[in-house]
């Protein structure tokens, strides 16, 4: 594959400035948060940035047509992974989420991310039709089901809302009649009340309805809400300062450099730091989702629509769970919270996003 | 690529992605004006809150202040207590660590394992106790070998220690923990609960002062509770001292002179009421209070027969025998029953009520007068005194010379004592009073109940022909003591009231007492050359039912108590002396000899003292 001197200069160097000034925020609160800790989880992070980048690169050189015609083996694979996941992982905290290649460890559950992309792409690419038919309706949640049931199983309550939300979104562009969407959040509801009788843990009920009231378990899943709430309240309007925060050093403050790191944001840096990262974020999530655009096709829009919704939704979920908004499904902040996985999924929903931008005129 | 992609028209699709950006938009600054509430507008509570999870206070104990005897002589101190904890985190290899450190202190390896597991949810940094009530001789060989052993911590607290053990402990007391009752009681009371607080004798009386403030430390913490800094520190203050009017040497004889046997012996400044020594038999060691009992020692402590812990001066209630007869011969007097010349025949017995009475004497003392009835303690007169006087008056006579009512010393839990009248016995007995019976009121016994103390304090009285005095342990309290309390006021004089007879009443009653003692009386066991030593002597021959059955579980026989209450010298005296010996038999016999050494003592002729 070669590498058009052309689409070099069609590469969107904006976003990928914004997306590496994320990371790079997000080493210096990792280090702040975890540097008493054993693991230097800031080193790790800048070699799993710098593996990331390489990825995203690669991503960038390869059409993302060719991905898109290769989708269903994509699929294929990663449905037969997360069966795999299922039957051969170990529990770890309370989920078999982790596959171990060797040396490896992933999750097939950011994989299917994606590979959902890509599927959504190749499926409504060619439906031209302004608003989706039962059949189409049908055949398009039979295929994202299977994935997202074996992710639920697992069980990973995060990654599941995360899969339906781009699930949703691709349903949304694709063009939902009124009667359709009565008819699913009905679906939503029952089973919704099916899954809280009958599937969700203890721990996943607890906390949800911590979320209403946080008190009502403050040592055990209300805990994480209340001392993260505590953190960035305490914060105040310019922080306590760079690895001064109390609660983030002293440790009152659980998976500080990971789904809770925002929280030591709004400790340290207070809410003009809070303030700075929302506003970067909205631009850098406009810059994406605003590319649709430029995209030349179909199965572009729905690449970066998509990609952009999944850091979208990770992101908004996040901050609102962190201050006790939303129930603590253990949603990650994209590119700032510690975690290969996570950053590689984002990286490449990015990379997705360039790609289609700067094949705009491919085909002139 | 077929050619009609370039132109497919993709506005639909665009305006709807733009539609569901800007809703991710809308929501995420909704979420930021949530972010505004939190930093901005309850900054404050949320602040608050922070401060409150980092720091943790913890209270800094407080040596109690010391108490000495009145010449400085230490009787209660203090020392440190050394408590050996293991801190798993430091350990590299548990078993090998568990094996020398069972051998260092001496504890078997499977009990230490026990201990260690008994505390497995603790965090790893968390000290955990394996031995503790150490001296620093124990600890030294730890400290010596700190390196070796980087698990072990060793901390010291300052514990209660009473130097010479058993010396003196009804009248120090023991400490023991307030009881959840205890607290309920006094709540607003400043002692922390689980701290050891007075529960008998100076320690209780004055631990007001003894008690020391705590101090505290202000400790920033982790989320685990790990102490990572200190912001503020305020040390612990030390209680008062308190001096007492014990002398240590009096004392340590009187306890010494009861040669294990159940008694009393006070000996005190009849000038002040000052207690130069307060010994009740049998005894306790309250060190053993501090270091705690096993299960079993307290059983059997608060279970035996003899109760140890009860402080007989003040709570053991006697019938006082013929030490009464002291009374009965002032109240004679002082009524004008008799004057000092009147006499009695004694021929060894008398006929009175239809009854035969007999006198201690068999072939009778003959005739005499008051002092020389006191002298042989002759019952023959007191019974024909007894007659005269009636019961209301003779109870009239020892309500003024101090019996029936607490002598006010300072120490809580002092009985009272019964004086029966016919008043009393109608009241409480509903039945009449019976002449007869105070024919046995006439020479100490019936229903008679005096404390020791109350018979010290009574001898005092007629020592000091008529001024009363108060007894007291308190002499005074260092400078620093936060507050003095108010029995501690104004030793003697704070009980002034009338003198009970005139002055001269007195002197045939002391001369009789001289006689006793001097001249070949009943008394002249507590003989001493040349210090004029004045006394009266008394044997209890009346056994009460719950005595005889207390008795009888000690597996003892059945004796008389043996009494002995007398002052020295006979001019401007200085020193009271009150002995009683349970079942030790005849007064002169038994009690008579014990309150001679303390007299010896005190007058400086040690050696006398020493031969034994």
């Amino acid at each position: 594959m070669m590498i058009d001197r052309r689409l070099v200069q069609e590469v969107d160097w904006v976003l990928l400035g914004l997306v590496l000034l994320h990371s790079l925020i997000g080493v210096f609160f990792i280090y702040s948060s975890s540097n008493f800790l054993a693991g230097g989880y800031h080193v790790r992070q800048l070699v799993w940035i710098g593996a990331s980048l390489i990825v995203l690169l690669l991503v960038l050189a390869v059409d993302y047509k060719f991905f898109v015609s290769l989708s269903v083996y994509f699929y294929g694979l990663t449905v037969a992974l997360l069966a795999a996941t299922l039957v051969f992982a170990r529990f770890v905290a309370g989920t078999k989420s982790w596959i171990t290649l060797g040396l490896l460890q992933f999750q097939p559950s950011e994989m299917a991310k994606i590979v959902m992309i890509l599927v959504f792409a190749r499926l409504f690419a060619e439906y031209k039709s302004a608003y989706l038919t039962t059949q189409h309706t049908l055949f398009a949640l039979l295929l994202s089901g299977a994935p997202l049931i074996l992710i639920i199983l697992q069980p990973d309550l995060g990654t599941a809302m995360t899969f339906l939300a781009i699930i949703g979104g691709a349903f949304i562009l694709a063009g939902l009649k009124r009667k359709a969407i009565l008819l699913f959040l009905l679906a939503a509801l029952v089973l919704g009340i099916g899954v809280w009788s009958v599937g969700l843990k203890d721990y996943q009920k607890k906390r949800v309805t911590t979320l209403v009231n946080p008190l009502h378990d403050p040592r055990g899943s209300g805990y994480q809400v209340i001392q993260s709430k505590i953190a960035i309240g305490a914060g105040g309007l310019s922080g306590k300062g760079f690895m001064k925060g109390s609660q983030s050093q002293l440790r009152f403050l659980p998976a500080r450099h990971t789904d809770f790191i925002f929280s030591v944001i709004g400790e340290e840096v207070g809410f003009l730091g809070v303030l700075a990262v929302i506003v970067l974020y909205f631009f850098m999530l406009a810059r994406m989702f605003l590319s649709v655009s430029k995209a030349r096709d179909r199965a572009g829009v729905y690449i970066i629509f998509t990609a952009s919704l999944l850091l979208a939704f990770q992101f908004l979920v996040n901050i609102l769970m962190i201050i006790g908004l939303f129930p603590v499904v253990g949603i990650t902040l994209p590119l700032i919270s510690y975690g290969g996985s996570s950053l590689l999924t984002s990286y490449i929903a990015c990379g997705l996003v360039l790609n289609v931008k700067m094949r705009r005129f491919a085909n002139v | 690529m077929p050619e009609e992609n370039i132109y497919e028209d993709l506005s639909l699709v665009r305006r709807r992605a733009n539609t569901v950006f800007w809703v991710i938009s809308g929501l995420i600054f909704l979420a930021l004006s949530y972010y505004w509430k939190i930093q901005i507008v309850d900054h404050k509570k949320f602040s608050d809150l922070a401060e409150a999870n980092r720091t943790r206070q913890r209270a800094l104990a407080a040596p109690r202040g010391l108490i000495s005897d009145r010449n400085g002589e230490v009787l209660a101190d203090n020392r440190a207590s050394f408590k050996v904890s293991l801190i798993r985190e430091n350990i590299k290899d548990l078993e090998a660590s568990l094996v020398a450190v069972g051998r260092l202190l001496e504890i078997d390896v499977e009990t230490l394992r026990r201990r260690i597991g008994q505390y497995k949810d603790l965090q790893q940094f968390e000290p955990i106790v394996i031995k503790d009530g150490l001296s620093s001789v124990d600890v030294a060989p730890i400290e010596s070998r700190r390196l070796e052993f980087p698990e072990l911590v060793v901390d010291a607290e300052p514990q209660r220690f009473y130097p010479n053990g058993a010396l003196a402990a009804h009248v120090l007391g023991y400490l023991q923990e307030r009881t959840p009752e205890e607290i309920r009681a006094e709540p607003d009371r400043a002692a922390p609960a689980g701290e050891m607080v007075g529960k008998t004798g100076i320690e209780r009386q004055y631990d007001d002062i003894l008690r020391g403030e705590d101090g505290k430390v202000i400790e920033v913490v982790d989320s685990l509770g790990r102490v990572r800094s200190e912001t503020e520190r305020q040390n612990p203050v030390q209680g008062g001292k308190v001096v007492l009017t014990l002398d240590n040497r009096l004392q340590a004889l009187a306890e010494e002179s009861l040669q294990g046997r159940e008694g009393v012996v006070v000996a005190l400044d009849p000038r002040s009421g000052e207690i130069l020594a307060l010994a009740s038999f049998p005894t306790f060691d309250p060190n053993r209070f501090i270091t705690r009992f096993t299960p079993d020692e307290w059983t059997q402590l608060i279970n035996d027969p003899l109760a140890p812990l009860e402080n007989r001066s003040i709570r053991g209630l006697y019938a006082p025998g013929s030490i009464f007869k002291v009374v009965m011969g002032l109240g004679g007097l002082g009524f004008r029953y008799v004057t000092p010349g009147t006499t009695v025949y004694c021929s060894g017995s008398t006929e009175i009520y239809g009854a035969v009475r007999h006198c201690w004497f068999a072939p009778g003392h003959g005739s005499m007068d008051l002092a020389d009835a006191i002298k042989n303690s002759c019952n023959i007169y007191f019974y024909t005194l007894g007659r005269r006087m009636g019961i209301d008056m003779i109870a009239l006579a020892a309500g003024r010379m101090g019996l029936g009512k607490k002598t006010d010393v300072d120490l809580a839990g002092e009985k009272e004592g019964l004086v029966p009248s016919s008043e009393w016995k109608t009241r409480t007995l509903k039945t009449p009073w019976y002449p007869g019976e105070t024919i046995s009121i006439a020479i100490g016994q019936g229903q008679l109940q005096v404390t020791p103390l109350q018979i010290a304090a009574l001898t005092a009285l007629v020592a000091n022909r008529g001024t009363r005095i108060r007894p007291q342990l308190f002499k005074s309290a260092s400078a620093g003591a936060k507050a003095r309390p108010a029995a501690a006021d104004g030793a003697g004089a704070a009980a002034p009231a009338e003198p009970p007879f005139a002055p001269a009443t007195f002197e045939s009653v002391i001369t009789g007492m001289w006689r006793s003692v001097n001249d070949g009386g009943t008394g002249n066991g507590a003989f001493v050359e040349g210090m004029d030593v004045c006394g009266k002597t008394g044997s209890t021959q009346v056994v009460s039912r719950e005595s005889a059955e207390r008795l009888s579980r000690a597996g003892r026989e059945i004796k008389t108590h043996s009494w002995f209450s007398g002052f020295a010298p006979r001019d401007n005296p200085r020193i009271v002396v009150t002995v009683l010996v349970e079942y030790g038999g005849g007064g002169g016999a038994t009690a008579a000899p014990v309150a001679g050494r303390i007299f010896k003592l005190f007058f400086g002729s040690p050696k006398e003292v020493q031969g034994r």
